[in-house]
């Protein structure tokens, strides 16, 4: 029935996950971006040159998003844990590193100082998450004992029993002097020379925009080559994709529910025929999985890394993604870690546009200037100088700003971000009423 | 478009008279994959299409003769709106039988009532709750009732009477009855003649025990023809067709919702749509956004209120453009009620305007966006309502009809809209206003064939010359339209000899969203008074945002400031009319009315025998 969006005659298109012909232009639209960006060179229509989204399509902020993409893939794992199935958990880290190491035995160097089979991407990868997965089912059990706070309490004690044998299983890790190399992104059908895909160089277009190429070759030019920052972006983007459709999906499965069921009353659960125990083991597998995947992805993309880097502070990174994105939503949780990941880049251009603007003069200078350092005698909130000055620099204002925008998305905006999209969207809806 | 399906008949004798039971046959021979009717149920619309709904019916139509029911058979359901219903009915119609409809909210002492006046063979009774009125009752106190069908099992496994029976087993007899007979629904149905009694639809008894009047298949054919198939009375000049969308939610006994639902779909193919329950109404009907809606004053002003309300209630900046809204509404609903209902380019660039702003999106919200054709009927509407809606866009005109003349008399064709009235006669029929009393009279195929095994009765509403007393007084407007004053009966003469219609005060009193009920009083005295009922949600609301703290509603009326409020609308009432038709005093009525307690009837018309003496003590405080 036409124009009757609410009106549903079968499971189907009840459950479906782009139930409106707007939503599924507007995803549409936004994987089409998605794919424009990393054409650096900009694409020809006709005689014109057009950068499709201009600035992001620069190396540093490709590397942002990939950041993103990656993050994004562990966000919707603690999202499973904690946004449906209500299991706070502080032991991210723990789950990413144990995904991180099985990578690096499985897919590093082989022989040498530490242990490595150099196996390819397509084995390392999902094993990655597999053995993650399984450590998560090994916790499972205690979550069955304790609940809120006391579940908090045990799994941060998980981040340091891993930070622990990081530290010294320095076979696998490297130890924390030096760390170890991690396998790359390239994707390769065996312990070949020539990678089938190269990520990790710059050079020619993939297959996709070959196909691209053919399709709108007559209009569109493509340009041939790509850097190697577009190319590890897209591979990245690529499996995101892929991850949130499946975390979107898990949510109208049965499995999904039971999380959800279990998460708003575990009793009320239990009495309707969901099994607790069992429903804790899926969560924790299922969030340790992609735990694991986004480790693995991590440590492959930058490459190197010490044990010290899964600790605490990811653990609570993770949270804040979820927290500020909103707890439980797909499209919250990416919101969370875009804005993550952009945001500090934002206040940095931001500081360095204040600077720049103190330097020109002008009354708008003298504005900025009472914000800014710009030497050691002159007072200000924030300094792009190198070495000691009053002001904090960018990283610092960044922790005190990430501090500050949690406490007020805890107080003011519980939902974080979904929820203010959720209240401009129902502002809209509602009209004219207001409810 | 009309339902002319070239018909191949299966039983090989051609039937020669139309049923609403051979029409659903012809919907399943033509289009047998089209949606018939939905249900919902755990949250989706099921959908049953043409040939599974014929197929139902001719099982159930099995199993009816299975249980012994013969030509001229009463059949009783008793049940909310539901497939079943409509099933059940067509049926029973099929194998010649009568079906009769009991509303939900019938108390034991009505289905006894009911039951045995009509003589009832098999009942319907869709839950428990409706079970235990007929078996709670002495062991033979439904002497002809043999067999009790009941759909929703909850409740009732545990009961040992043997005429219980429960739908899916009467379905699985009929079809073994189907297996052992073939054909043998039909052969019943092709010897139906047009005098067969299809329906008894008991009057609501205002006055006396209800009467049931029957009605026959030519009836029917006849309101389906006229009302149904009505020349102009959509906006866009086409009749109902199988796109249209219906929701059904009044009683199905009552006779409007008989022909605004069932009727409908068989005689025009469009979709019926059920609604869960009258509390879900307004979801529903967001969720249905019906094409063709036929609503009851009641509905139309619960409505109106609710939009008011909600719209008051708006943020801010939304109140900004509502007051602009309802402005553009207003100007655009006196602009069409001077133009016969049409707009002129003034008012359509009003609306142009309103539209994007508001309109729209408050008629989707209401769930009337999609409407094309809007009804109004069973009871008097205030005009300021029916503007309200007018002014919005919605295509609302209000008609006219009663039981005993299948609802055939007058109705608003779209473009010669005149408010206030109830439309002009339909083409071709006999109406006439006797010219002593202004009696509304009706003359044409659709005037029943009498009441129910009361001859007397039934002679008493003919004329001599053959035509049918409405009981209703009606004035000429320009010669074309008829404008009800009131029902004879409720006419007031007061002690000064005026005439006074109270109905017209009545309405223009419950036009406020705050009030609910209002009954004028004047018989015989010197002025006139008026027993008023609030709307317990809205002047709750009001309440609490006065900060005035109640506790039941009998607490809440008796409030100083609520008797003030109702003061002031009061007067507002007033200023409307002449001094003799202005109320001088009235009392709040402290209680809700009920269909249960006797001062209701089942379609929520005020009985006023009732309420003069329940409320002796308050009428005659108003008069000392």
């Amino acid at each position: 029935m036409r124009g009757r969006p609410h009106l549903y005659v079968s499971y189907e298109s009840e459950q479906s996950l782009l139930p409106t012909w707007t939503q599924r232009v507007m995803v549409g639209l936004l994987v089409f971006l998605l794919v424009l960006i990393p054409l650096q060179g900009g694409i020809e229509i006709g005689d014109r040159l057009y950068q499709p989204v201009g600035f992001l399509g620069d190396n540093a902020w490709l590397k942002i998003l990939s950041r993103v993409a990656i993050f994004g893939i562990g966000a919707l794992g603690l999202n499973i844990l904690t946004g449906l199935a209500g299991q706070v958990s502080l032991g991210h880290a723990f789950f990413m590193g144990i995904g991180a190491y099985t990578a690096a035995v499985l897919g590093g160097e082989v022989g040498k100082a530490h242990w490595g089979l150099g196996l390819p991407i397509w084995i390392w990868l999902p094993a990655a998450g597999l053995v993650a997965a399984l450590v998560g089912m090994l916790v499972a059990p205690t979550a069955v004992k304790v609940r809120g706070l006391y579940l908090a309490i045990v799994t941060l004690g998980l981040v340091f029993i891993g930070e622990h044998l990081f530290r010294n299983l320095t076979s696998i890790t490297g130890g924390s002097q030096s760390g170890r190399k991690f396998p790359s992104l390239d994707f390769r059908l065996w312990k070949e020379e020539e990678p089938f895909l190269a990520f990790t160089s710059d050079g020619p277009m993939w297959p996709v925009f070959n196909w691209l190429d053919w399709l709108f070759g007559p209009w569109i030019n493509f340009p041939a080559e790509m850097s190697e920052e577009a190319k590890t972006y897209l591979a990245l983007a690529a499996l995101l994709v892929v991850v949130v459709v499946l975390a979107k999906n898990l949510q109208r499965t049965r499995i999904g529910r039971a999380f959800m069921a279990l998460r708003d009353r575990d009793i009320a659960a239990e009495v309707m025929g969901v099994p607790d125990a069992k429903t804790k083991f899926e969560a924790f597998a299922l969030s340790s999985f992609y735990a694991g995947i986004a480790g693995a992805l991590l440590v492959a993309f930058i490459g190197r890394a010490i044990p010290e880097q899964f600790n605490l502070l990811l653990s609570v990174q993770f949270v804040v993604i979820v927290l500020i994105g909103g707890a439980g939503t797909v499209a919250g949780t990416l919101m969370g870690s875009v804005f993550v990941f952009v945001f500090p880049r934002l206040v940095q251009d931001f500081s360095g546009w204040l600077t720049e603007t103190v330097e020109s003069g002008g009354v708008i200078g003298s504005i900025a200037d009472v914000f800014v350092s710009t030497g050691l005698d002159d007072p200000g909130l924030v300094s792009t100088l190198e070495g000691v000055s009053p002001g904090l620099n960018v990283s610092q204002l960044n922790v005190v700003i990430y501090g500050l925008l949690i406490i007020g998305f805890l107080i003011f905006e519980p939902l974080g971000l979904y929820g203010i999209w959720l209240r401009v969207r129902n502002y809209w809806k509602g009209w004219p009423f207001s409810y | 478009m009309t339902a002319t399906v070239e018909r191949v008949d299966s039983s090989g004798a051609a039937s020669s008279v139309k049923t609403v039971a051979s029409r659903v046959r012809d919907w399943a021979e033509s289009d047998p994959q089209g949606t018939a009717m939905r249900e919902k149920d755990f949250g989706i619309w099921q959908e049953y299409g043409w040939s599974k709904l014929w197929d139902e019916i001719v099982t159930a139509g099995h199993g009816l003769l299975a249980l012994g029911v013969d030509v001229g058979d009463v059949v009783s359901i008793h049940s909310e709106d539901r497939p079943e219903w409509v099933i059940l009915d067509l049926a029973t119609v099929a194998i010649r039988g009568i079906t009769t409809g009991l509303y939900p909210t019938n108390p034991m002492a009505e289905v006894k009532y009911l039951l045995n006046d009509s003589g009832a063979r098999v009942h319907f009774a869709e839950d428990q709750e409706q079970v235990d009125k007929v078996l709670e009752a002495e062991p033979d106190a439904f002497p002809t009732v043999t067999s009790i069908l009941f759909v929703e099992p909850r409740g009732l496994r545990s009961y040992g009477d043997d005429r219980l029976m429960f739908w899916d087993d009467f379905m699985e007899m009929g079809r073994d009855h189907r297996k052992a007979n073939p054909g043998a629904v039909e052969a019943l149905m092709a010897a139906a003649e047009p005098d067969d009694v299809i329906t008894l639809v008991y009057t609501s008894g205002t006055t006396g025990p209800p009467k049931g009047a029957m009605l026959n298949n030519k009836n029917a054919t006849f309101a389906i023809d006229k009302i149904v198939m009505a020349e102009g009375r959509t906006r866009d000049g086409k009749s109902p067709h199988p796109d249209d969308q219906v929701l059904t939610y009044l009683p199905l006994c009552h006779v409007a919702e008989r022909i605004f639902s069932t009727w409908h779909m068989v005689g025009a193919g469009v979709t019926l749509n059920f609604a869960e329950s009258i509390e879900t109404v307004q979801v529903n009907l967001r969720e249905i956004q019906p094409t063709l809606f036929f609503a009851v004053p009641r509905i139309w002003e619960k409505i109106h209120a609710t939009i008011l309300i909600k719209l008051n209630d708006a943020s801010r900046i939304k109140r900004v453009f509502n007051g602009i809204g309802l402005k553009l509404a207003g100007f655009i609903a006196a602009d069409r009620t001077a133009n016969k209902g049409n707009f002129t380019w003034k008012s359509r660039l009003a609306y142009a305007i309103g539209n994007p702003l508001m309109f729209r999106a408050l008629k989707e919200r209401v769930g009337l966006r999609r409407c094309r054709w809007a009804g109004t009927g069973a009871a008097a509407i205030a005009p300021e309502v029916l503007q309200f809606f007018m002014g919005f866009g919605v295509p609302v005109y209000e008609l006219y009809g009663m039981t005993e003349n299948s609802a055939v008399a007058t109705l608003n064709h779209h473009g010669r809209v005149k408010v206030g009235t109830v439309g002009e006669p339909y083409s071709d029929i006999g109406l006439r206003l006797d010219e002593e009393s202004g009696e509304i009279q009706t003359k044409h195929d659709g005037v029943f064939a009498g009441y129910w095994r009361l001859p007397e009765k039934t002679a008493e509403t003919m004329t001599d010359d053959g035509w049918l007393k409405t009981g209703d007084v009606g004035v000429w407007v320009e010669d074309t339209h008829i404008k009800i004053v009131d029902r004879i009966k409720h006419i007031i003469i007061t002690s000064g000899g005026k005439n006074i219609s109270p109905s017209e005060i009545e309405n223009s009193l419950k036009t406020s969203p705050y009030i609910k009920e209002a009954m004028v009083i004047g018989e015989g005295r010197k002025y006139l008074t008026a027993l008023i009922g609030i709307e317990l949600d809205t002047v709750g609301m009001w309440a609490l945002r006065q900060s005035i703290p109640y506790t039941t509603y009998r607490d809440l009326s008796e409030k100083p400031e609520v008797i003030q409020m109702v003061q002031r609308l009061v007067d507002e009432t007033n200023a409307k009319f002449a001094r003799v038709e202005q109320i001088k005093k009235f009392r709040m009525i402290p209680k809700e009315l009920d269909h249960e307690d006797g001062e209701l009837t089942a379609t929520q018309k005020v009985k006023r025998g009732a309420m003069f003496e329940m409320f002796e003590d308050l009428v005659e405080d108003l008069y000392r």
